[in-house]
């Protein structure tokens, strides 16, 4: 093809002129691609560590300490709930001692909320315990050892399955007794928190409205935390966040179009008297129209695929350092920045080109063969 | 065989301050094989003349027939075949393309003709000129005005053209060089080409065989 090899000379005849160009695009999709990794491997490891449960309820005292009894009752009717009543004391653990957090709930609401990884459950009225897995792994404890709380030393049954930082309860780096333990160990009434399952996440709504209506009728005595809400919130931010990083890539790949825009404008008009010579002897306009496509098409290929290179290296980078874990960058969505970024780096590069090859290939052969 | 011929050509450009009529109801017809000089002084029309008939500019009034061809109503991408196929041009600043080899000048008429075998015949050409081939691999810059020309002349010649256009060839040539060129296009129009040379160089015209005289757009 003529016409790329004509674009191709004519880069290497103003070398310096084109690295700059060139660096400009190489910035620009350095942006996007490692700003791009960095905010989807943010998402990702949130999304891993945190427990987004969107159907969920959760019902907190307000003003008192704890929810009543009564209370409690009034939100059974309104749909399934699970009463969890809380506690941090200190703890030993294989001869360690360590602030805790000791959850209290009614043994056959356990299976409904989280998970095992090894033993098994509570049983009804159980005074035995189950850990996190985190404080599992910490202490390495194992089913069948002993914790020490208080005066009681219940025995680890059962070990839970991580879950992650929820909004719900936390049970990682916590010990799960039964009700009847929890009565015995700190005579406290009520309830610290209340979880409510919603069968169909559209009801969520219509459930916490209830819920308000029944408690809070003369007094607030309760918030009610719509975990979809949180969920949704932390999804918008993360979404804020990317958009504002990819923002700053864009804004960088404007830059290098206007660079290239000027480099290509430059070029058209130190070019003329070139263009009309290549005219007079027999290239057509959309030769002439060809040949600075290619041009900015060549500038915005390597750039972009420097750019790319190096954005995932960035991208590396920041994974290693900031989040501990590479394994982000693989990912498809992440991936897909790669080639986000070289598309937006030859895109910017030829829509710049786009008016200086056109303005080229309109010049009239005699008047460009006149141009000193 | 005609291979030119202007019927009643007119030429009108308007300017910011009125209009000028670069060529005045100008008839002529040249026939294939001649060698031809266009003379006067500057101002007087030589170039739009030459431009006309290069198909580089369309007349205002006035019919242009060129290889048997009429230009009226061609558009751009036409008159860009018609140049590339039936004229071969020659500058006065040789206007080689400087990111070319002086070789790959010759040959890139044809390639974008999409002839087969350029590249042999780019190498008859510049032998024909009177250049080695050790020469052709380099860029014009590296070439000496002389050289530069006969490889222009080479060029044009590239796709076997109904004529060659030349506007002043010998304008930036020392004299010894001018005779060269001259002897060079004269030998090409014995070959048979048909030549139209643009100069104010009587010594130039000496070489051709008929000679228009253009004064304020007519010719005498």
């Amino acid at each position: 093809m003529i016409f790329f090899e004509f674009a191709k000379r004519n880069l290497a005849r103003h070398k310096f002129r084109s690295v700059l160009a060139v660096i400009g695009i190489v910035i620009g999709v350095l942006a996007i691609t490692a700003l791009g990794i960095l905010g989807n491997s943010v998402r990702l490891s949130a999304s891993e560590q945190l427990c987004m449960i969107g159907n969920e309820l959760v019902v907190l005292p307000y003003g008192e300490e704890t929810i009543s009894d009564a209370n409690f009752e009034k939100i059974e009717k309104v749909a399934d709930a699970i009463p969890v009543r809380s506690s941090v004391d200190k703890v030993i653990l294989n001869g360690e001692s360590t602030p805790v957090m000791i959850y209290g709930m009614r043994s056959e609401d356990i299976p409904k909320l989280l998970e095992k990884e090894d033993g098994q459950f509570l049983k009804h009225g159980s005074l035995n315990c189950l850990v996190g897995s985190r404080l599992a792994d910490e202490y390495e404890l194992r089913v069948g050892e002993r914790a020490l709380i208080k005066s009681q030393k219940p025995r680890i049954v059962g070990i839970l399955k991580e879950r992650g930082i929820g909004f719900d309860i936390n049970p990682d780096n916590a010990i799960i007794v039964s009700d009847k333990m929890f009565s015995s160990l700190y005579n406290s009434s009520g309830y610290n928190s209340v979880i409510v399952k919603v069968d169909n996440i559209e009801d969520v709504k219509e459930v916490r409205e209830e819920i308000e209506d029944r408690l809070n009728k003369r007094e607030e005595v309760v918030r009610v935390m719509e975990l979809k809400m949180i969920v949704e919130g932390i999804k918008s931010l993360f979404r804020t966040i990317s958009v504002f990083l990819l923002g700053i890539g864009a804004i960088s790949l404007l830059v290098a179009g206007v660079s290239i825009l000027n480099v290509m404008m430059m070029s058209t008009v130190e070019r003329t008297k070139e263009i009309g010579v290549m005219r007079a002897i027999g290239t057509s306009k959309s030769g002439i129209l060809r040949m600075f496509l290619f041009e900015s098409l060549i500038l915005g290929a390597i750039g972009g695929v420097i750019g790319a290179i190096l954005g995932f290296g960035a991208g590396f980078l920041v994974d290693v350092l900031m989040l501990k874990e590479a394994s982000y960058l693989f990912a498809p969505s992440s991936i897909l920045y790669i080639f986000l970024g070289i598309a937006f780096g030859v895109g910017t590069s030829v829509i710049s080109g786009l008016y200086p090859a056109w303005r080229a290939s309109r010049l009239k052969p005699i008047e460009a063969l006149r141009y000193e | 065989m005609k291979v030119v011929e202007l019927i009643e050509v007119t030429k009108v450009y308007e300017l910011p301050r009125g209009s000028i009529k670069a060529l005045d109801n100008v008839t002529v017809s040249i026939e294939a094989g001649e060698f031809i000089s266009v003379m006067g002084p500057s101002g007087s029309g030589k170039t739009t003349l030459l431009n006309i008939i290069g198909c580089l500019d369309t007349p205002t009034r006035g019919r242009v027939v060129i290889g048997g061809e009429d230009i009226n109503g061609l558009d751009d991408n036409q008159l860009t075949r018609l140049r590339r196929d039936k004229i071969g041009f020659v500058f006065q600043q040789f206007n080689l393309i400087p990111t070319l080899t002086a070789l790959e000048n010759i040959e890139y008429p044809m390639i974008l003709k999409g002839l087969n075998g350029y590249e042999k015949k780019a190498k008859e050409l510049l032998l024909s000129v009177g250049i080695d081939l050790r020469l052709g691999e380099n860029k014009p810059n590296e070439l000496s005005g002389g050289e530069q020309q006969r490889v222009a002349i080479a060029r044009a010649l590239a796709n076997e053209p109904d004529i060659i256009l030349a506007d002043e060839p010998t304008g930036n040539l020392d004299s010894k060089t001018s005779k060269d060129i001259m002897a060079l296009l004269k030998d090409t129009n014995e070959r048979g080409k048909t030549i139209i040379v643009v100069t104010h160089d009587p010594q130039v015209a000496s070489y051709t065989s008929r000679t228009f005289r253009l004064v304020d757009g007519r010719v005498e």
